[in-house]
């Protein structure tokens, strides 16, 4: 069942809105309040699961006058909308997380960057960084303490690239939204070659909901490498879909698709994406597994953003393919090589497979060659993962079938 | 701090932290680029250098991965060449090489830097289909012209003309499949603020951007025997075109180029060494002129058509500082077609000026309002090195020929104009002795030479001191003229479009990168040395012409033929 943690809240409005985190954040000293971020074990939610604690801590120790924290709300993923729920429902503690990230890594300036198609999310965080101002919750001496913080909102202009945390940064600064080379870290020169702080929405709401705490709360949930609570989205083929909060470890997937998503449409399961079109799929055999990072590691998939993907037995798998094929290869920046190539390359031969009505197994082998290339000369991380899912359907569903 | 760094199992050390790429280069080992310059900001965008670093889980692009002490390098090895070779294909497949061959008709057929890097990378096989782009062809220009299908968008155009030039037309546009260069709006080479300077080209490894091709017309004129085909020839293209024939640069090809020249069917070789001795006449009495009343300072040269459209475009505010003088070849058009013409008792109608020249932006020059028909067509030392070869011409086994008369004979200091502070260095040899009335001694001026990017000097001419500098690459000269804006004071400041001066220009032939330049220099210098006369109020043919024709310098004839004005842009 659902574990409600981070939904705490859900619904109310600036009066009723404690800001509870927040103000106990502001009594304790910066640095305690970063302690207590390493010592929940929290997982950034954006996808690549980076420990936050060590993030937070690269910022924390540069020197610097300026500052910047980043909240990327930028959710540009097919199946994930998780952001999207909490931008809508629970403004306050997303933007409480964005000033206890501040207060801690000591930024005093802010950025919420909205994807732009989000329009009822922008909205909520306007109004809500509006009313926070009037209440002196943003702005100078925030809730009565020296620590100010001003926070900014930027609204994306539909590029799925500027999800990832440099091309964000260039978006924000007026630029073409492209990865950047690192070194440097954006910890050290990110927002104007200003160390910067970029965190997912949902990363810094559970850290706003950990610190009404007094004991480390996540501790008590998940497991010792999946701790605390993951918003997930689910669509596709079931009968619910929609976001819900689930524990660590307590569910497996098929748990997951049928006690809380109501169970498969259509004639019955065919797979799975666990973590949204950037990961591999999963198959029948594998969906006991529990939903946890490393469990679904060991799978060779991934958790990625908590947006999972159910396909019915009875859907066309290699219009499928063509769809998510069709997404990258739109996508990408276009600045490397073997991505830009890559996928277009992709493309063109699904789409033959398409017209022909057949699957060689040199068009895989050539494929596997490409997500090798990209996945392992890629700029990004967009790239590295942009295959994957593709070729796992093509491997699964119709390499077999050329030599059975 | 000393870095041990393994490569291929081999120990090295370094001493600066310098990039993977940079470090296996001092190994003597190459590894594959396409995006990379090292005079360019790193793009990381081929990602063809990508090597195995111990530890990591990808591999790492080598141009932007600094050494690390105790780093493991491996930049070749089976898994390394494996992704190599798809992104290759990868590029293959996105480089319009039809079925129909289109790579023998390509401007880089004989230079493909594309099939030198597949060479390197061991293609041998193509797996994947060729991608048709079907993406038309720019020619609004008169002088570049674009073919984006060819195009592999490495960037190396937007960032030479960004970072080197500060000119910035181009620009990367859209994302995933349809990312390409661009200009700005889509408005073509011809309708943007382009210098027309063709940095880009030199710059361009896969054939997406040339000239603005004349030879087919050339070719035309010399067939047809109602014509008067006559040549000129500049001087930073005598120093360059033997690279195009295997030669090693530096190679001086005076003779050869005049008797190759003839062979080609041209009615009359001439130098603009000439007319750039002519050029130091009046743009060093301009000078003196200026100096005197100290009016109208510091005076600007007018020699590149380049540098013209930048002060156009970018500060039409200062035009009246610019030397009213044509350039070389615009004066050479000016003199056949009145003078010669004249003299020989033929219609002007009937004479075809084709000027050879180691610059694209002459192509645009050609066709100015301001001067029109001087000049009919202009070839760059690649299309020349090209009409040699359709011709089946051995440049470099031919015998050495003299050029024509009159138009022939020239100065040390007149060859001194295919370089970077050449024709300062020119117009003070003369200016000394005009306004002195004493020979001078030195001739030599050290402090305007070489590759830096902004000299400067300040020159006693008699009891008077004269501040100079000398600017080189539109982006040298952007920083000079913004502190001339904010108010330093200078007397006289030599602008060239492209680094290195004319040498280094956008016709020169592939490679020219600065190792290239700093040998074509040297033989620059070597002509002057050598030259009989090498002060251009020596010239004997050019003190004719002023007593047959012109009068003096800046007389009411001169200034009609040899002078011009220029066009506000914005």
């Amino acid at each position: 069942m659902e574990k409600i943690f981070l939904k705490t809240d859900f619904g109310k409005t600036i009066d009723n809105y404690e800001f509870l985190g927040l103000n106990k954040a502001l009594r304790m000293k910066p640095s305690e309040v970063l302690e207590k971020v390493k010592e929940n074990c929290i997982r950034g939610r954006g996808g690549a699961g980076f420990p936050a604690g060590i993030k937070w801590d690269f910022v924390a120790a540069e020197k610097s006058e300026i500052k910047f924290v980043v909240c990327n709300g930028d959710e540009g993923e097919p199946g994930t909308f998780k952001d999207r729920f909490l931008l809508e429902n629970l403004p306050f503690k997303v933007i409480e997380g964005i000033i206890i990230a501040g207060y801690a890594v000591d930024a005093r300036y802010g950025y919420i960057y909205i994807r732009g198609e989000y329009e009822k999310a922008i909205k909520s965080i306007r109004e809500s960084i509006h009313k926070m101002t009037e209440r002196k919750l943003l702005g100078k001496s925030i809730l009565g303490s020296s620590f100010g913080f001003e926070l900014k909102l930027i609204r994306g202009a539909g590029a799925y690239v500027c999800g990832d945390e440099t091309s964000l940064l260039n978006s924000i600064e007026g630029k073409r939204g492209l990865s950047r080379i690192k070194p440097p870290l954006p910890a050290k020169e990110g927002l104007y070659e200003k160390p910067t702080l970029v965190n997912n929405v949902e990363t810094l709401s559970v850290i706003a909901e950990i610190l009404k705490y007094d004991q480390n709360i996540y501790l008590s949930l998940g497991t010792p490498k999946s701790r605390g609570t993951k918003l997930l989205s689910i669509s596709g083929d079931v009968k619910n879909p929609g976001v819900y909060e689930i524990e660590f470890g307590k569910m497996s997937i098929m748990q997951i698709i049928n006690d809380l998503a109501g169970g498969v449409k259509g004639s019955g399961l065919g797979f799975v994406m666990p973590g949204g079109i950037a990961t591999n799929i999963i198959s029948d055999e594998q969906l006991d597994t529990p939903y946890t990072y490393e469990d679904l590691e060991q799978t060779g998939s991934s958790l990625g953003s908590g947006g999972m993907i159910v396909v019915s037995k009875d859907r066309d798998y290699l219009s499928i393919v063509k769809n998510i094929s069709d997404f990258f290869m739109n996508e990408t920046c276009g600045t490397c090589f073997p991505c830009r190539e890559g996928n277009r390359n992709i493309n063109k031969m699904i789409d033959k497979m398409i017209s022909d009505g057949k699957v060689g197994s040199q068009d895989i082998e050539i494929i596997r060659e490409i997500k090798q290339a990209i996945g392992l000369a890629a700029r990004c991380g967009f790239g590295q993962a942009s295959v994957n899912s593709i070729l796992s359907i093509l491997e699964k569903y119709f390499e077999k079938k050329v030599y059975v | 701090m000393t870095y041990c760094v393994k490569i291929n199992d081999r120990e090295y050390k370094f001493d600066e932290e310098i990039s993977i790429l940079q470090a296996a280069a001092q190994a003597h080992i190459k590894i594959p680029t396409l995006c990379y310059n090292e005079k360019l900001a790193p793009y990381g965008s081929c990602r063809l250098c990508s090597v195995e670093v111990e530890g990591r889980k990808t591999l790492m692009p080598a141009c932007v991965t600094k050494i690390e002490n105790g780093m493991i390098v491996k930049t070749h090895s089976e898994k390394v060449r494996r992704v190599r070779r798809t992104i290759m294909e990868l590029i293959i497949a996105s480089h319009d090489i039809s079925c129909n061959l289109n790579c023998l008709n390509c401007s880089r057929s004989s230079s493909c830097e594309i099939r030198q890097v597949a060479q390197e990378i061991g293609i041998h096989s193509i797996r994947i289909p060729p991608i048709e782009k079907k993406q038309s062809v720019d020619s609004s220009s008169h002088a570049i012209i674009r073919e984006p299908s060819k195009c592999i968008v490495c960037n190396r155009c937007v960032r030479k003309c960004a970072e080197v030039q500060n000119v910035n037309v181009l620009t990367v546009a859209n994302r995933g499949p349809k990312t390409i260069i661009t200009t700005f709006m889509d408005r073509g080479m011809g309708n943007v603020d382009c210098t027309n300077c063709g940095q880009c080209i030199l710059e361009c490894p896969s054939g997406a951007l040339h000239e603005a091709y004349h030879l087919d017309y050339v070719w035309k004129a010399i067939e047809n025997s109602d014509k008067m085909v006559i040549v000129q020839t500049a001087p930073a293209v005598r120093v360059a075109i033997a690279e195009e024939f295997g030669f090693k640069p530096g190679t001086i090809a005076t003779g050869q180029l005049v008797s190759g020249l003839r062979l080609l069917g041209f009615d009359k070789v001439f130098d603009t060494n000439f007319t750039a001795d002519l050029t130091i006449m009046e743009e060093g009495t301009e000078f003196i002129k200026r100096f005197k009343s100290q009016k109208k300072l510091p005076l600007f040269t007018s020699c590149s058509p380049g540098w013209i459209k930048f002060i156009e475009h970018n500060y039409p505010e200062m035009l009246d500082n610019l030397s009213t003088c044509k350039s070389p070849q615009q004066m050479f058009g000016a003199v056949i077609k009145s003078f010669y013409a004249q003299k020989i008792g033929m219609d002007r109608d009937k004479i075809v000026v084709v000027s050879l020249m180691p610059c694209t932006a002459k192509k645009f020059e050609a066709q100015r309002n301001e001067m029109k028909g001087d000049v009919d067509y202009v070839l760059t030392t690649r299309e020349l090195a090209k009409m040699f070869m359709q011709a089946g011409i051995k440049l470099m086994d031919l015998s050495a020929e003299d050029y024509d008369s009159p138009f022939g004979e020239s100065s040390g200091a007149a060859e001194l104009f295919g370089s970077s502070g050449g024709v300062m260095e020119a117009a003070l040899r003369t200016a000394y002795e005009i306004i002195t009335g004493h020979e001078l001694e030195n001739l030599n001026f050290h402090e305007v030479r070489g590759l830096k990017g902004i000299k400067e000097a300040c020159v006693k001419i008699g009891t008077q001191e004269v501040k100079v500098a000398v600017a080189h690459g539109l982006g040298n000269a952007r920083i000079l003229m913004e502190r001339i804006k904010k108010g330093e004071k200078f007397d006289f400041v030599e602008f060239m479009a492209c680094p290195g001066g004319c040498i280094g220009g956008g016709g020169q032939p592939i490679p020219t990168n600065e190792e290239v330049i700093v040998e074509r220099m040297t033989a620059v210098y070597d002509i002057d040395t050598l030259a009989k006369h090498r002060k251009s109020h020596e010239n004997e043919s050019v003190k004719r012409l002023y007593k047959e024709f012109f009068g003096e310098p800046l007389s009411e004839r001169s200034h009609e033929l040899l002078h011009t004005s220029y066009t506000v842009r914005h």
